[in-house]
Order: C-alpha cells, then structure tokens, then sequence
C-alpha cells in the first residue's frame, strides 16, 4: 500500500487553526471548509493520529472493517477536498491572549487565526517501573504496529486490557510465537467481541491479576519481573519484548496554564466544545470525556467547527 | 489496476501541477535477482506510476551490476533498492532512499518531488540551517523505518531537509525488514531509529531542533 499525501505552502493567516491532524481535526477542518472558512491542520507526523496504529477499524458506522492507516487517508482527502490544507510540524508555542490566536511552529512558521481547535489527542501511558526508560526501544515498545516485525517468531508481552489491548495482542499474534497478555484484573474491560477473538486464538495467554514490577535485560528486553496481586508471589517471566497498552495521557503539556484542565489534565469544554477562552475549542481524546473513539472524535470536531462558525464568522 | 488507485494519480496530478517547479530526477538502482531485492520490481513500479502522472518528473532505472559505474559514482555500495533525488540540474542532496518506500513513507516521497523541482531548499527554521552551516565534514543519517510506523515519515523528512542544508551531509531512509543485518548492527527494535555517523543517536520521532543537536552531536 501507497499514501501518496502531499503538502502545499502555506499562508500567515487562517480563519481556523487545528492542532492535530487525527479524526477530531479532521473532522473540524471538513467542517470548516464546508463552512467557506479557510483552515490549516497542523500535524506533527502523519495524518491520522492514534487511527494509523489501529489495524482495523470496524466500530464506524456504514464501513465493515477498515485498515486505521486508510481511514486516515480518506478523512485526510475529504477534508482537503474541500479546501482544507496540512502542514507538518510541532507546535512550539499557543499564544491565546489577543483576539487573533497565534501558534508557533518548530519549522519558524508562526500562524495567526480567529480560531484554533486543539485536537492533539493522546500518548502512551508509560508503566513507571524499573527499566522501562533504559530498555525502551531495546524491546520496550508502545507501538504493535510499528515495532511488531522485529519480534517475528518470538515470545512477547503485552499489558493491558482494554480495546487497544486486545486490538495489538490480535495484531501482535499473527507475527510473534507467543503473546503474552498481562493484566492487572481478573477480566479485560475491552469489547466482548475482541475478547472473544483474543481467547480463540491459540498463540495468546493470559496472566490474570498479575502487575509488572520491573523489565530487566542487559541492552536488551530478557525477562520481567511479575506480581500476582492475589497471592502477592513474585515471579520472572522470559519475554524478548514488552508491548505496553495501559491507556492513555493527554497531550495538553502547551496549554497548561492557557486553557482550564480537568484533574488528570485533559481539556475542560462547554457542550460546544469550547474552552474557557472565547474562540478556543477542544476535540477529540485530548478532552474531558466518557468515550474516547473514531466515532466520538469526529463528532466533536463537527459540533466544534458548526459552533464556531456561526459565532465567530459572518 | 496500478499500484497507485485512480483517485491517488488524480490528486498526485492536481498536487504537483500547483507545486511543481522544475523538473526533478529520480534515480532509481535495482536488481533483477529476486533472492537479492524482493521489492524491487515493485519499487520502480510505483516510481513509474508516480513519475507518469508529471512530465516533469524523470526517472531513471539503473540496475546495480550493468549499470556498475554509475552506481559507483552514487555510492549505492549494492544496497537494493535505493532511490536517489536529484534536482532539475543534476545536483545530488544526499537524499537517498534504501529499500522500498511503501505504505507512509511514501508521501515523503511526494514531498521530495516537489522539494526537488523547486531546488530543494531546505524546509527548516532559520535557526535550524544557521547551526547546521557548521558541519564540515561527511556526516551521514540514516533513519531505520518500518512501512506501518506513522511515527516515520516525519523523521525521514527531517532527515531529508537536513542534508539539503548542508552538502556535507547525507540522509537516507532505510526500511529495516529488508535489511536485516544491517538493522542489527545497530540493534534496532523500535523505530524511528536514528543513526548518525554509524553511532545509535536516538529512537522515536523528536521535534526539529532537537533532531539538529543530536547531528551537531555527533557530527564531531
């Protein structure tokens, strides 16, 4: 498969700012463009978010089952079809404090709008124990898909057990000998449907009530140290890779002190999806929320951009 | 149907006829040994589809043993595919592509196409080509991928812009799978991984001026 994405120049001046390039951004700058307002998304990797690490998307009302990777692409041309544009950079620097916004970018860009829509979504939540950080990268992944080929035939960890979970344990054991799901409960709080798929599979087992308390191995992942929370034994465990999949953490670090956060620092909006600040709106996983999904992103973005639209443009 | 589906070669033809500048061309070195180079057939496949859709994009197929002296000259040291970028005058970048761009990388792919028409001027902050203009020896970057990382494409672009700014350094993509050991050399088991000058600088996609210090780094 192909993405043939492409970049144009871009201007000083945009109607809407979006920071994010996943299905909330997307969504927004769709939105925006049938709206006759001139947007920019400002992506900091490829467009698509958190969607291009999902295998297959299959909960998106009216499509089947999806590769994430060309969900993304799709929503990406749709929105451009109707005039929106990206740009790929980081953000650096949100200046919310005037009427006009501006953003600044790590490429000496800065970008000036009436609205930004933040939609930065989410990362990886790390475990915090004892060789994570040395052995990250030498075994130590937050990334099935990207990182899976290089444990072709051997025996990897997973932890967690929530949809992603299960999505990269699937994904997982059709590349590796071995997965090996280690969750702290006694049951997963992932899909009845994934689970059912996880449990069929012959190559994933499962190690119930069991915390990791330490990842150990000399340059690289050789074993874990484990906790069964029930009996409170500890025990190693010989993997040559960890696959970590606990949640989610918001990506709101640029906004601290600019825009209000909830208790675990996601975005606080109104039903419109605006901040405390006038013509500041937040979308997607980055905000305070039930459901974090394809289906609910999209759905801020759309309410964000039609709110803003008919309170900040003519 | 082509690699490239009907509505890609539509928007490629739109995309490059309001981006385009000049002409630009693409090198690209292949084997016809199958055990050798897997995906070479399907490498220049692609380049050809992509290169059909502007006349001003010229590709150039050279295979790795006929065409011996001009890989020389491109120091491809037998590594197939790779993909070289030149600009309209014949100029040489050191952007260099080794093993098949698919899946995300391939819209960096797009983007040196337009890059290159347009001269390849370096896509960085002024800061950015300010502290690069110190490099005076031959550094080279290679930044291991895999075609399913969305993480990638971003620091091959980095990688790419970066040695358009100072003809001192040169920049490749490298797709691990199908260079295994040289992917083990370099222990590499997450990627983006970032080598400079054959020494491991960092894993994971960094922001842009933290990608120039670590090649300030060991540039030295």
């Amino acid at each position: 498969m192909f993405f043939v994405g492409g970049q144009t120049h871009i201007k000083d001046y945009y109607d809407i700012i979006v920071i994010g390039g996943g299905p909330a951004g997307m969504s927004a700058a769709l939105y925006a463009g049938r709206a006759g307002l001139s947007c920019l998304v400002i992506e900091s990797n490829i467009s698509g978010g958190q969607m291009n690490e999902t295998d297959i998307i299959e909960n998106y009302p009216g499509i089947d089952e999806i590769q994430g990777a060309v969900l993304a692409e799709k929503m990406k041309r749709h929105a451009e079809k109707f005039g929106a544009q990206f740009h790929t950079a980081t953000v650096v620097e949100v200046d919310f404090s005037g009427q006009v916004k501006r953003v600044k970018l790590d490429d000496g860009n800065t970008i000036s709008s009436e609205v930004v829509v933040i939609a930065t979504g989410a990362s990886h939540r790390k475990l915090n124990v004892p060789g994570e950080r040395e052995l990250s990268a030498k075994g130590v992944s937050y990334c099935a898909t990207c990182d899976g080929h290089f444990f072709k035939g051997k025996t990897v960890a997973l932890v967690g057990g929530g949809d992603t979970a299960m999505t990269e344990a699937l994904y997982l054991s059709n590349i590796v000998e071995k997965v090996i799901v280690i969750h702290r409960r006694d049951k997963l709080r992932a899909t009845k449907i994934l689970q059912d798929r996880a449990f069929k599979k012959e190559n994933i087992e499962f190690l119930w009530n069991t915390i990791v308390k330490e990842i150990r191995g000399n340059g690289k992942v050789e074993s874990l140290l484990l906790e069964n929370k029930k009996t409170g034994e500890s025990f190693t465990l010989k993997v040559d890779g960890i696959f970590i999949a606990i949640g989610i953490t918001p990506n709101t670090e640029l906004f601290k002190g600019k825009v209000n956060l909830d208790s675990q620092g996601y975005i606080l909006t109104d039903e419109n999806m605006e901040t405390n600040i006038k013509g500041v709106y937040a979308v997607g996983d980055v905000r305070s929320k039930r459901l974090r999904q394809v289906i609910t992103a999209v759905a801020d973005g759309a309410i964000a951009v039609t709110h803003a639209a008919e309170n900040y443009f003519d | 149907m082509g690699l490239l589906s009907p509505s890609d070669v539509e928007y490629l033809k739109d995309l490059f006829s309001k981006e385009m500048q000049d002409e630009v061309k693409i090198l690209v070195f292949k084997s016809d040994d199958k055990s050798k180079c897997e995906y070479c057939d399907i490498t220049v496949d692609v380049l050809k589809e992509a290169a059909e859709t502007d006349d001003r994009i010229q590709l150039e197929v050279y295979d790795i043993e006929d065409d011996e002296i001009i890989a020389e000259k491109y120091n491809v040291k037998g590594r197939v595919p790779t993909i070289i970028f030149l600009t309209s005058d014949g100029v040489d970048k050191g952007v260099r592509y080794y093993g098949i761009p698919s899946g995300h990388e391939f819209s960096t792919v797009i983007q040196n196409i337009i890059s290159f028409s347009k001269g390849a001027q370096p896509e960085l902050s002024e800061a950015s080509k300010e502290k690069l203009k110190a490099i005076d020896k031959p550094t080279e970057i290679l930044v291991f991928v895999t075609p399913t990382c969305p993480y990638c494409p971003r620091a091959v672009q980095l990688a790419h812009e970066i040695a358009k700014a100072n003809e001192n350094i040169t920049s490749a993509m490298v797709e691990a799978n199908e260079f295994p050991e040289w992917s083990m050399q370099h222990q590499v088991s997450a990627v983006p991984h970032i080598v400079i000058n054959d020494e491991t600088a960092f894993v994971g996609a960094y922001p842009e001026d933290m990608f120039v210090d670590y090649v300030l780094q060991h540039a030295r």
